[in-house]
């Protein structure tokens, strides 16, 4: 008998306008002691899935099928087998650890919580031995502990009464990519010891890949494709199961290297002017610094990738380029001018470097249709000629085509990639020269990923538009950039092309960065150097 | 291209008055609130002013509710009817003014806190907290007290104690707003003060000050009716509260004069009551966190 | 936390610098001549205004008042009132006792009142039972208290006294004095407790339902805790804290309630002596009974601050 069966799942979420149908006859099943992965962009309907494992969706929620846990049926328990079943013989290690613990317990006894409710013996310093935390952080507040020891101890929770299946809901997101790979590990490596079923989900193919023995790709609520990891990876069959396996290239993969020597090198990259440089830039917060003196060029139509964890110091650095942060020394020369200081000064440097933020959704004001975001800037600055058509224009250029269909949309009634293109034309409508980039397509689902990339190195080809893109995926940095500086603590500890800094890392960050990204399917490249 | 905004304005304003329709409580305040405002305003044309002069009584004082007079009369011999009803206008004009003052100080303040930051923020929230702090109805009666009697007076010290609550409402909300990566976004566009203000900042808080408004009127009222119960109003004008005093200083509860007690006060009452469910409902409508609660 | 709780203790003290000082802008710079002020509509001799002028020290420039001022009522000295012709202090500290043991009672009660009924009201919104309590909080909350003093009086006829602390004639052991004190304190009582409790009624509610879609209760209910657990341990703590800060918040409110109420029932306390100091005016009285309610409600408020550290671990640890 299997440990989980779901048969023919299908789950409809009655909302305001009419019944809504969120999973669509899913059929699966895991064994004891195996480890099964579902993937899908957000939307899907896989933490819908999880959440009727333990009969925990909201009341709203209508739901055909049957969910056998060890053979018994989830949704004809009766509520005081349910509440014993909840937590003893499932558990869940709820996404964003950050709201899923209770902010005024001691996380000590949120732990013991479940064990006292299920009469389980147990000590929770073990428990939180076995996630490699110190028995001392059982008296910490969840305010107290970093993410990843949140994670830690939401895992410590879920294993608490010693259940034979654990659903992990994104276990890893939000988390940074050394972090996402210790918890990956203590995961991994608990569950195997325990002989525990996990259901693992996740948006992230690679997390997937590196830690399940099987995966089912979930899209509208239906799964498209399932088998085991190693095959749908390596040869995925399902257009979307290949859009998302593309969203997460792997360094050091030729074909996801989309910068073709010609744009590259056309003649040579030292010879192209420089358009931005920093030199010993310093921004101290009070007593911490979180720029520490760096050097950074630009060159015209090259685009540099900035990547670092976060609270390395990326986002301030690039605050400070644009010139929304004051340096507190160093300075920032366009064109080898100094930045102006003056309101109007700054306005002027503001038409040549333009931002495109992270999250699109946030970027854009949501009374604002997509006409006045994109004029905002040609309204702020009062350009002249035909508005509308420079509008359109832009629009054209972000690859919304016809312009005009977009003119009177609000932002909530595109999508995430659609958005993202309305930042990027409210920035092309002011004819800039270079684009900072945060983090430019982080919060998008992996599908699109790819054609926001594609549309910035278009622009560089088409429009000679240089860019420095800021992230924390260094797989992006291979996908599309020309250049890498690696950021650690405020500094800039490697710089250089992208072959020289992914391929042959120099610096010992560097390497520890590359050694914790999830990989699969291609043979790795050789890391093992010594330093 | 005006149109195309235009439109979207008017199929906003469509879709906001359909969910504030939906709540049936807020329909209830804002069908009490017209007929108050009506009957307000058509007093003079209906009713006989002279019946509020004293020198001009035909009924004796004290009378109960009978045929002639439906609301009894008053220690004077003046109908309650007639005194309740006029005293409809001076609450409304007061609650009102005094709304529109404090509303006004409140969201300069909060924006200004907000926006700017530094010390100006740093001191304009610590005047705040010490406003909001102390105890409104102590203060407008000091104040209510040392200048003359009248409606100017009862207004100001209405207005000048009551703006903290909606300063601090509204520098929260800008502290909001202004987090959010677009006011960046417009930033780096190259917007200064003036543009960020006024086309991000005050179109978010907006709403919800207009939302505070109308909770502000209902609480603006109730401290007009206190103020002159305390026989701190204008003793020239009839308003509910006076009336009230009235009641209170000639002994309507020892007279068992219930007729003389409750008009004014369900008048106060139907009114703060109106201007709250109104609020509320506003408020689940125009405030997108409270959506789907309540 | 010693760091915070002197800087606490410092804003507060320099808040009550600020009330006394507002105290002297309003009753001696605003009125222009408070003796005018206070004799308006009266029939005074020359004579009279010039002794009562020197009497309050208001003959002198501004400034010079305004160092007298400070100075004595930092020695909790505010003049002599000018209708009972004694110490305001003295006053103020016979009828502080009344008003304390009214708003106290009332406070208490109407918290866990309206807490109770704000708790049950949110876990079952949309309820009959929520709806009817919500409403008639609101209702109550619309209501002027002095009117519902008024009514509830008119109401319950001969039942209670309609006025005063004590009759003359009670015997002097404790139990009949408390009886009857207890006995003049119904009505007052339960005057403002229906207007006060409404307002932490909604206050709780709301703060609970917005705590309502917190992912930690998911991870309860996942736990395998019953509903009412659910509730207990993890929802209402976390609910109760931006109440407490709220209910001392609305402390100013329970000071205003005392006022009227105290009025109403001629309660012979802070609130009734407000009263007969601005009907004179007894500009001296009013003074000292403005500074000592808002001292009392900035002092409460520290006290809120301080009791929010201890429940909030998260504002405790920074």
């Amino acid at each position: 008998m299997s440990l989980l069966e779901l048969r023919d799942l299908s789950v409809h979420y009655q909302g305001a306008r009419g019944e809504v149908t969120a999973v669509r006859s899913v059929s699966l099943a895991l064994e004891a002691g195996r480890t099964l992965g579902l993937a899908g962009e957000s939307g899907c309907g896989k933490s819908t899935v999880a959440m009727s494992v333990l009969r925990l969706l909201p009341r709203n929620a209508r739901v055909e099928g049957q969910v056998l846990l060890d053979g018994e049926d989830v949704q004809t328990m009766s509520w005081g087998r349910l509440r014993a079943v909840r937590w003893a013989a499932a558990s869940v290690v709820f996404q964003g650890a950050m709201h899923a613990l209770n902010p005024v317990h001691r996380v000590g006894e949120q732990i013991a919580e479940p064990m006292r409710l299920h009469g389980v013996t147990g000590s929770v310093s073990e428990l939180l031995d076995q996630v490699e935390l110190p028995a001392r952080a059982a008296r910490a507040y969840p305010h107290e502990l970093s993410g990843g020891q949140k994670q830690r101890v939401m895992i410590a929770m879920a294993l608490a009464c010693a259940p034979r299946l654990v659903i992990a809901d994104e276990p890893t997101t939000a988390l940074d990519v050394v972090v996402q790979a210790q918890v990956l590990d203590v995961l991994k490596r608990l569950v195997s010891e325990r002989d525990i079923g996990l259901v693992m989900i996740s948006h992230d193919l690679s997390v997937l890949a590196s830690t399940c023995d099987r995966l089912a790709v979930m899209r509208n609520g239906e799964i498209v494709e399932e088998g085991p990891a190693r095959e749908v990876i390596a040869s995925p069959t399902h257009p979307h199961t290949q859009a998302l396996a593309a969203a997460f290239p792997t360094v050091g993969d030729p074909a996801s290297r989309h910068v073709t020597p010609a744009d590259a090198e056309p003649s040579g990259a030292a010879d192209r002017p420089v358009l931005l440089r920093a030199e010993g830039l310093r921004v101290d917060y009070g007593s911490t610094k979180a720029v520490a003196g760096v050097d950074l060029e630009v060159r015209a139509g090259e685009i540099v990738a900035l990547v670092g964890q976060s609270g390395s110091g990326k986002t301030t650095l690039a605050r400070t380029l644009l010139g929304l942060q004051r340096p507190t020394a160093g300075r920032v020369l366009f064109e080898g001018a100094e930045l102006p200081r003056s309101a109007s000064g700054l306005r002027a440097y503001r038409r040549q470097v333009q931002l495109v933020l992270q999250d699109p959704t946030s970027a854009l004001n949501p009374r604002h249709s997509v006409y006045e975001a994109v004029a905002e800037g040609l309204r702020i600055h009062r350009v002249d000629g035909d508005e509308a058509e420079r509008v359109a224009e832009a629009l054209s250029h972000a690859e919304l085509r016809p312009p005009e269909l977009f003119f009177s949309s609000l932002p909530h009634e595109l999508s995430g990639g659609q958005r993202q293109r309305v930042v990027i034309a409210g920035a092309l409508a002011l004819g800039p020269r270079l684009l900072i980039a945060d983090e430019p397509v982080a919060s998008l689902d992996a599908s699109v990923r790819g054609e926001i990339l594609a549309l910035l190195l278009r622009l560089r080809r088409d429009l000679g538009l240089a860019a420095l893109v800021i992230t924390h995926d260094l797989g992006l940095a291979w996908t599309i950039a020309d250049r890498v500086a690696v950021m650690y603590r405020g500094e800039l500890v490697e710089q250089g092309t992208v072959e020289q800094v992914l391929l042959s890392p120099q610096h010992e960050y560097t390497r520890t960065l590359l050694a914790a990204v999830p990989h699969h399917g291609v043979p790795e490249p050789d890391r093992t150097g010594t330093p | 291209m005006t149109a195309i905004v235009w439109q979207r304005r008017r199929a906003t304003a469509g879709a906001t008055w359909r969910e504030f329709a939906s709540q049936r409580s807020g329909l209830v305040g804002l069908v009490g609130l017209a007929v108050i405002g009506v009957l307000a305003v058509l007093a003079p044309f209906v009713t006989d002013q002279s019946g509020l002069d004293v020198t001009r009584l035909t009924a004796s004082p004290w009378e109960p509710p009978s045929s002639s007079n439906w609301l009894g009369t008053d220690h004077n011999g003046r109908s309650v009817l007639l005194l309740t009803w006029w005293g409809t206008r001076i609450s409304l004009v007061v609650g009102l003014a005094a709304t529109v003052l404090s509303v006004l100080i409140g969201t300069v303040v909060g924006i200004t806190a907000a926006h700017f930051g530094g010390w100006v923020s740093a001191v304009l929230m610590r005047f705040t907290d010490f406003f909001l702090v102390l105890p409104s109805l102590v203060l407008a009666i000091a104040l209510s007290t040392v200048l003359p009697r009248g409606l100017g007076t009862i207004v100001l010290a209405i207005g000048v104690t009551s703006w903290p609550a909606t300063a601090r409402l509204v520098r929260a909300q800008t502290l909001a707003v202004e987090a959010r990566p677009f006011i960046e976004r417009a930033r780096a566009l190259g917007g200064g003060h003036g543009h960020v203000i006024g086309r991000h900042v005050l179109p978010a808080v907006l709403p919800l000050v207009f939302v505070n408004t109308t909770l502000t009127v209902a609480s603006a009222i109730v401290a007009e009716s206190t103020l002159s119960f305390l026989g701190l109003g204008d003793p020239t004008r009839v308003s509910w509260g006076s009336l009230l005093h009235a009641a209170n200083m000639h002994g309507a509860v020892s007279q068992r004069a219930w007729w003389f007690l409750i008009p004014p006060g369900l008048g106060v009452v139907c009114v703060v009551l109106a201007f709250t469910l109104c609020g509320r409902a506003l408020e689940t409508v125009l405030n997108p966190r409270l959506k789907g609660e309540r | 936390m010693i760091r915070h709780l002197a800087g606490k203790v410092g804003g507060a003290l320099v808040s009550l610098l600020f009330v006394v000082a507002l105290g002297f802008l309003l009753f001696r710079v605003i009125p222009g001549d408070p003796v005018v002020a206070m004799t308006r509509g009266r029939p005074v001799t020359g004579d009279q205004l010039a002794e009562l002028r020197a009497r309050l020290g208001v003959d002198k420039p501004l400034d010079e008042q305004f160092v007298d001022y400070l100075t004595a009522a930092l020695r909790g000295d505010f003049g002599t009132s000018y209708v009972y012709s004694r110490p305001v202090m003295e006053l103020i500290g016979e009828r502080m006792w009344p008003t304390i043991l009214l708003t106290g009672t009332a406070t208490v009660l109407a918290v866990v009142l309206g807490l109770w009924l704000g708790i049950r009201g949110a876990w079952r919104r949309g309820s009959r039972s929520d709806r009817i309590s919500t409403g008639a909080a609101l209702a109550q909350w619309a209501m002027p208290t002095f009117w519902l003093g008024m009514l509830l009086s008119l109401a319950t006829g001969d039942l209670f006294p309609s006025g005063g602390m004590r009759y003359p004639d009670t015997p002097p052991d404790f139990l009949s004095q408390a009886l009857d004190v207890a006995h003049h304190m119904v009505l007052p009582c339960l005057t403002m407790i229906a207007v006060v409790y409404a307002q932490y009624l909604l206050v709780m509610r709301s703060s609970l339902l917005e705590e309502m879609h917190a992912d930690y209760l998911t991870t309860a209910r996942a736990k395998g805790l019953r509903d009412d657990l659910v509730r207990r341990r993890h929802a209402v703590p976390n609910a109760l804290l931006p109440t407490v800060t709220l209910v001392f918040l609305h402390l100013g409110l329970v000071v205003s309630g005392a006022i009227t109420v105290e009025t109403v029932f001629s309660w012979p306390g802070l609130g009734l002596l407000t009263y007969e100091a601005l009907t004179g005016p007894d500009l001296p009285l009013l003074q000292g009974t403005f500074v000592v309610l808002a001292g009392a409600v900035i002092t409460m408020n520290v006290f809120a601050d301080l009791l929010y550290r201890v429940l909030d671990p998260r504002v405790r640890a920074s």
